[in-house]
């Protein structure tokens, strides 16, 4: 088939208007569905690369924004199998006032929360920074890109919870590509509090790592059966079920996004096979004589379903090209988004442009099937008698 | 002389694979489109029509939503008396004190999402929004342990049902009422007794906002210096539809998005639909050779294949916007709607509702495609000379 090569690419020549207009349409389509896909499967990655299920978060049982009170803490570090535990309170701050909170953002206890996201990759000196110093904060890479924030940058973050403006200094980096979230200390939010003589006692969450995966259902039962019937029940649950159930309302809106990635999949199946059923059909008589000359229909039949396939994979080479523009500029213009969470956060990955490809090609050999194997197994005699 | 309208229909019968084929791409492109774009209309109906233009919101200064907004009692009985405030028949201030908390409920299907639960005293509540209506059962009495949903709840969540039992917070709550507010984001929220869930919830101050209607003729503006300038309580006031105008703000990721999509996409549909007809041409360039011959002018077949090209058009947007429809009731009807996060950290629910807007949107992009896909192939038609295109078959 290979030496055939030269003779394929000269087809594709042949009618250089229709070819450039498939390959368009199925460049634009295919970076369509790679575009679309990027929004499950933010979801899924941020699930997967930053949820883990050796860490519980310890809530009330009514609901996340009820609080629990600081007291917990000290209870749930001594529990059994609880290697660190640490604590999690919504600051809600706002970078641009009239943009409202662009990033979600966290007061947490300093001392513990590096033992507690030990799998997250933070540098161990900016975390010891982050210890020491009162003001300073870790951001998420995708923040930090966001805003072309350097570490060693300040910031004032202004809360839409607590009647506080916070100045901080960005010591770390999160390093996750997917991670938005920023952290700062509680004590350092605890102490503007007690300046305006607003006593601060309570927290939004408690995480806590447990040292080894078959534990984690006995300590989480511990955890609730420690707090059953004081003022603040607890439901404990695993990281990845944690963000799961959060982002669980988006279930809806994932499956229009997938149904809708399924149309334009089908879209490009139509071109393709519009063209190539276009191409063939006018070919039909130069057939005829290729098979009238020795060619085997086996070798014209893979010569037409390879052509297909070929214009369909460039194209959707050419996909992947716009994909990563696509992406970009939309990372641009997101970010951190309230109604869609980590559906906006446009992460293209390698295997995403790579399974663009392949479906590409996947549809380049379906759409080329049918036509290509009328036109091959066509009786010479039968062509020839119709056209001359 | 114009060709007549049959010979653009028959043409386009007379090769049915390849018509059939373009009309599939772009009635996808119009369900995909039209699916996206009735979603995206939904929702900004829903964050943008809420709120009232007489009402004000007054929140803590600072706070993006009454989520996170606190307030003391004091500053509801001082804000009460204030000029400009409007009153209700029997002389009552139209000031509605709210809290809102945002518990766990559980999903039919099975998840778990919080929802926005609004504590309101019931007269000034229906009172100062008076888009509410309760419209089945009827309004909660106080200290009962009763709630009225929002339409938007009721189809969603387990036991949100008239005449069912809520299990959120602390406590079981009979649901008494359900309520419509022409499909705004009050849809997506319990009401309660604002007392009793500020018990259940043991929230260390009484409310989160007030909203007030202010009285007609009074000054709306004055009405807001002094509230913002008052410095006993440290309170922010805005019109009702500011406030949600904000929030709807935050979709506009989303906006740039769809039509963005839409827009590529019809890109690609043009694309498919040029070649198809460029096709056409060449299958044809003995006919129009003919035509051409026997005095047919060039205007004439270039308005012909103009019109083919835009039949093909309209036949894929009648097909997939009624595929549209359909897919937008389906999901409202399997999934109970659509939920987007809100800055509240609550759900709000979203029916698709596909409408004239969105129709008309696909119609002018399916109308574009057909134009600009025919345009170029037709102009070659026209072009051909006939001696050269007879001479060619």
């Amino acid at each position: 088939m290979i030496r055939f090569l030269p003779l394929i690419w000269r087809n594709l020549g042949r009618n250089k208007v229709r070819s450039s207009l498939t390959g368009a349409a199925i460049a634009l389509a295919i970076a369509l569905v790679c575009v679309l896909r990027t929004m499950p499967a933010g979801l899924d990655n941020f699930l997967s690369t930053l949820a883990k299920n050796t860490r519980i978060s310890v809530h009330n049982e009514a609901g996340i924004v009820y609080p629990l009170p600081y007291s917990y803490l000290q209870k749930v570090r001594s529990v059994p199998g609880v290697v660190e535990a640490t604590t999690w309170t919504w600051f809600g701050g706002a970078f641009e006032e009239e943009k409202g909170v662009t990033f979600p953002n966290f007061a947490v206890d300093a001392e513990t929360i590096g033992a507690v996201y030990e799998d997250l990759g933070i540098a161990p000196e900016q975390l010891e920074t982050f210890r020491r110093q009162r003001d300073a904060t870790l951001v998420g890479r995708l923040t930090l890109q966001k805003y072309g924030w350097k570490i060693g940058d300040r910031i004032t973050l202004k809360s839409t919870v607590f009647p506080v403006d916070l100045e901080l200094q960005i010591v770390g980096e999160i390093p996750a590509a997917v991670d938005p979230r920023a952290w700062l200390q509680r004590e350092y939010l605890s102490q503007a509090l007690e300046a305006q003589g607003v006593s601060f006692d309570l927290v939004n969450m408690i995480w806590a790592r447990v040292d080894d995966a078959d534990r984690v259902n006995e300590v989480m039962r511990t955890i609730d059966e420690l707090f059953r019937n004081s003022e603040a029940e607890t439901a404990s649950e695993t990281e990845k079920s944690f963000f799961g159930n959060l982002f669980g309302n988006l279930q809806g809106f994932v499956t229009v996004i997938l149904m809708v990635t399924g149309m334009v999949t089908l879209c490009i199946v139509f071109i393709a096979a519009n063209t190539a059923s276009m191409s063939i059909r006018e070919r039909v008589g130069e057939i005829a004589v290729m098979k009238a000359l020795g060619f085997r229909w086996r070798a014209l039949f893979g010569m037409l379903v390879l052509e297909a396939a070929l214009l369909a994979t460039l194209a959707g080479a050419a996909g992947t090209v716009i994909t990563l523009g696509l992406a970009q500029a939309l990372k641009s213009v997101a970010g951190f988004s309230p109604q869609l969470g980590p559906l906006a956060s446009f992460v293209v990955t390698n295997a995403m442009l790579v399974e663009g490809l392949f479906l590409a090609c996947f549809i380049g050999i379906v759409s080329g099937l049918v036509p290509a194997f009328g036109a091959s197994r066509r009786s010479v005699a039968a062509t020839l008698r119709e056209i001359f | 002389m114009a060709l007549p309208l049959s010979y653009s229909v028959r043409s386009l019968f007379a090769r049915r694979l390849r018509t059939g084929l373009t009309v599939g791409v772009i009635s996808l492109v119009v369900v995909a489109t039209t699916l996206f774009l009735g979603l995206l209309s939904s929702l900004q109906r829903t964050l943008r029509t809420t709120g009232s233009e007489r009402n004000l919101i007054v929140m803590r200064k600072g706070s993006s939503n009454d989520g996170s907004s606190q307030l003391q009692l004091a500053a509801f009985q001082d804000i009460r008396f204030f000029e400009g405030v409007a009153r209700d028949a029997a002389g009552n201030p139209m000031v509605s004190p709210e809290l809102v908390v945002q518990p766990f409920f559980r999903r039919k299907d099975g998840g778990r999402e919080n929802v926005l639960v609004r504590g309101v005293e019931p007269a000034p509540a229906l009172a100062v929004h008076d888009e509410v209506r309760i419209v089945e059962g009827r309004m909660f009495e106080p200290s009962s342990g009763e709630v009225v949903v929002g339409r938007g709840v009721a189809g969603r969540y387990e036991g949100a049902q008239l005449g069912q039992t809520l299990e959120f917070g602390r406590g079981r709550w009979q649901v008494v009422g359900v309520f419509e507010s022409g499909g705004d984001s009050f849809e997506s929220e319990v009401w309660a007794d604002v007392r009793e869930l500020a018990n259940d919830a043991k929230r260390p101050f009484p409310y989160s906002s007030l909203r007030l209607a202010v009285a007609k003729g009074a000054d709306r503006d004055a009405l807001v210096r002094r509230i913002d300038d008052d410095p006993r309580h440290a309170l922010e006031a805005q019109p009702e539809p500011a406030y949600y105008a904000k929030q709807a703000e935050s979709a506009n990721t989303l906006y740039v998005l769809v039509v963005g999509l839409a827009v590529l996409a019809g890109i690609g549909a043009v694309f498919g639909a040029t070649n198809t007809l460029y096709a056409a041409v060449q299958a044809r360039t003995a006919e129009i050779g003919t035509l051409r011959a026997i005095g047919f002018s060039r205007a004439s077949i270039l308005v012909s294949f103009l019109v083919e090209s835009l039949l093909t058009a309209l036949v894929g947007f009648a097909v997939g916007g009624s595929l549209a429809w359909l897919l937008g009731l389906l999901v409202s009807w399997a999934l109970g709607g659509v939920g987007f996060g809100a800055a509240t950290f609550t759900t709000s629910v979203i029916q698709i509702r596909v409408g004239a807007g969105d129709l008309g949107a696909a119609l002018v992009l399916s109308l574009a495609v057909g134009l600009l896909g025919g345009f170029f192939p037709a102009r070659r038609a026209a072009r051909l000379r006939p001696v050269e295109a007879l001479r060619e078959a």
